[in-house]
């Protein structure tokens, strides 16, 4: 085989294993943002999917086991998010941001726990090579029907119209705070495969911050995919490039750091407005409060 | 204060103490402690000693300095959650600074911690100006800012302004000039010198009795608040709101980044890339907890000082995982996210 080939399919495969966490959190963003909840707990949600994903492979054998309780894990996390937001009408980042703090020392508490050793778990049974590849095809048809959930469905409708005006919504028969509560619960159900991704997939344990701050850089994808499911995959799948990148670049002397902070800036720049017209739901953010 | 007032407050206190010693303890027995000993060896650790009364301080400084920072952002109807990164830079600047400088000390010490601010400040500065200019959302650009500062450091200090060569993710040595003289020493010495002052604590509780003149004495800080609390009617009345976000943020971002510089001239005498162990996001605790009143904050502070230094304790004596006090830190925060200060967060 051709060489420079051979290096561009290493380089488009590297992307696809940087940018699959990043695709599945970014779009359980997107879900929570459309229906209006700011979720900045992102990282908290990978923290619980990948964390429990470990444990529960561990002690069953059995990696699906494992893959199931990290979806549940991540739904539970979103649970308390979406409790806070819509029944206590509590600040959405403030909370997001309690709850990043807390998962990763939850995290990091029940390494010493269960494994009597920080920093990291033992080795478990993993997913192995198909089952790699399963979550990865499976993040872009998340992609797909994400997309149609939000625009062909009634729920994805309603989900919107919580997201732009929920007191029309209310106006309309919805109810906009139960909405809200299961769009996010759901976005965490979705956003937890990134976190079993990083810990099942890609290697076989956790360890203390594996996460580094992929919620964020996914909260950054829904941004600049100005909070779309394409267009979030389609930003999650450039970070990944430029994580991909990062290694054959280092070599020619190009700073790791910038690369890594590529997409920091791309969310800075389209946040102000540089990278054409950038708008976020309507009430994204903003509690509802009955009236 | 209003009856109502008074009983939120009292009723968030209470909160605050449920949550950290129901789920401590809860923590505790799950780790096979005794809740009882395990408090006790926390409180022992953090106060035991004159020393680790020092250290505590210490600990509340760290955490003071960019509590205050959020609180004035908050204030002001911005959540800055890039604190952490402000006080990374700051404390960066300062550390590069106080490396080359051949002063004396009453030219050094103000030279660095005056580094560390512009530095914070400037990177404070440009959520502020992309929410003014653009209307870009702060929290956002913050946040994102928190890991643009870390990585800049960390390829500044390893790269293009590396002093000694040797690679490694820190600046060289202060010199003994630019360093800020040592509070525990002070505690341990039985005839402390006027010198010893100098200390982050006591520069701290300064600047929170500065600020709290800043924001309830001055016009400025009227007109800072009246953009928090009311946007629209603040507007009507004539203030420039961008303006008003532009200077709480750079005031915000040059607070923290003094933090990061007190960091560097207090205890680590040299900047590296791992010098905040996640003081700017605990703070945000410390600035909520203490209901954005510089006055509180102090208290606060104390409180989450006690909970770092005492927590290393509770880990060796105890045998109680240190993370206790980060899942602590981070449940009280979503606790506390309902405070009606908080909640007046500008949202537009």
């Amino acid at each position: 085989m051709n060489a420079t080939l051979a290096v561009v399919l290493a380089l488009l495969g590297l992307t696809l294993v940087k940018a699959t966490p990043l695709i599945y959190a970014a779009l359980g963003g997107v879900l929570s943002e459309r229906s209006g909840v700011v979720n900045i707990g992102l990282e908290a949600i990978l923290i619980a999917g990948a964390f429990t994903s470990v444990a529960v492979s561990g002690a069953t054998g059995n990696p699906i086991a494992g893959t199931l309780a990290g979806i549940v894990a991540g739904m539970v996390v979103a649970a308390v998010l979406a409790f806070v937001t819509t029944r206590l009408a509590v600040d959405q980042i403030v909370a997001g941001t309690g709850l990043n703090i807390a998962a990763l020392a939850a995290a990091a508490f029940g390494l010493v726990l269960l494994y009597h050793q920080p920093g990291a778990s033992r080795e478990v049974p993993a997913l192995g090579k198909n089952g790699e590849t399963t979550l990865i095809v499976l993040a872009f048809i998340a992609a797909g029907v994400l997309h149609y959930v939000l625009t062909r469905t009634p729920w994805g409708l309603r989900v919107r119209a919580c997201g732009e005006d929920p007191s029309a919504a209310e106006s309309a028969g919805i109810d906009a705070l139960t909405t809200r509560f299961w769009a996010v619960v759901a976005g965490g159900a979705v956003a937890s495969l990134g976190g079993v991704y990083l810990a099942l997939a890609e290697l076989d344990l956790y360890s203390d911050g594996m996460t580094a701050g992929r919620g964020f850089i996914a909260l950054a994808a829904v941004i600049f995919g100005r909070w779309t499911p394409f267009g979030a995959t389609g930003a999650a799948l450039c970070f990944g490039f430029f994580a991909a990148l990062q290694f054959s670049l280092q070599r020619a002397g190009v700073p790791s750091e910038l690369l890594q902070a590529l997409p920091y800036l791309a969310a800075l720049i389209a946040l102000a407005g540089f990278a054409g017209r950038v708008r976020a739901p309507a009430a994204d953010g903003v509690p509802y409060i009955r009236a | 204060m209003s009856a109502v007032l008074r009983t939120r407050t009292v009723r968030d206190l209470l909160v605050v103490l449920v949550v950290v010693f129901g789920v401590g303890s809860i923590a505790m027995l799950l780790a096979h402690v005794s809740p009882i000993d395990g408090f006790a060896q926390l409180f022992d650790g953090a106060f035991g000693t004159p020393e680790e009364v020092g250290e505590t301080l210490v600990q509340a400084a760290f955490l003071l300095f960019p509590a205050l920072g959020i609180a004035v952002a908050f204030r002001a109807g911005l959540f800055n959650i890039g604190a952490e990164g402000q006080l990374v830079l700051g404390g960066f600047a300062a550390g590069w600074i106080g490396a080359q400088l051949p002063m004396p000390a009453y030219l050094a010490i103000p030279a660095v911690l005056i580094a560390g601010a512009l530095a914070g400040g400037a990177w404070g500065a440009i959520p502020g100006f992309l929410k003014a200019r653009f209307g870009a959302n702060e929290v956002i650009a913050t946040l994102m800012l928190n890991y643009v500062a870390v990585l800049l450091c960390t390829y500044l200090v390893t790269g293009p302004l590396q002093q000694g060569g040797s690679g490694a993710s820190e600046t060289a040595a202060l010199p003994k000039a630019a360093q800020l003289p040592d509070l525990i020493g002070l505690l341990a010495d039985p005839h402390p010198t006027l010198a010893y002052v100098l200390t982050p604590f006591v520069i701290a509780v300064a600047l929170a009795f500065v600020l709290r003149w800043l924001l309830f004495r001055t016009v400025f800080g009227y007109e800072l608040r009246a953009a928090g609390d009311a946007p629209e009617a603040a507007k009507r009345a004539g203030i420039d709101l961008g303006r008003t976000a532009l200077l709480a943020m750079s005031i915000s971002g040059a607070i923290a980044g003094l933090g990061g510089a007190t960091i560097v001239a207090g205890e680590l005498h040299r900047f590296n890339t791992g010098l905040s162990a996640g003081y700017g996001f605990i703070a945000i605790a410390v600035a909520i907890v203490g209901n954005l009143d510089p006055r509180w904050i102090i208290v606060a502070s104390i409180a989450f000082g006690m909970l770092q230094s005492g927590g290393i304790a509770m880990q060796a004596e105890a045998h109680v995982p240190k993370e206790v006090i980060a899942l602590v830190t981070g449940l009280v925060i979503i606790a506390l996210a309902g405070r009606r200060v908080v909640a007046t967060r500008r949202t537009t």
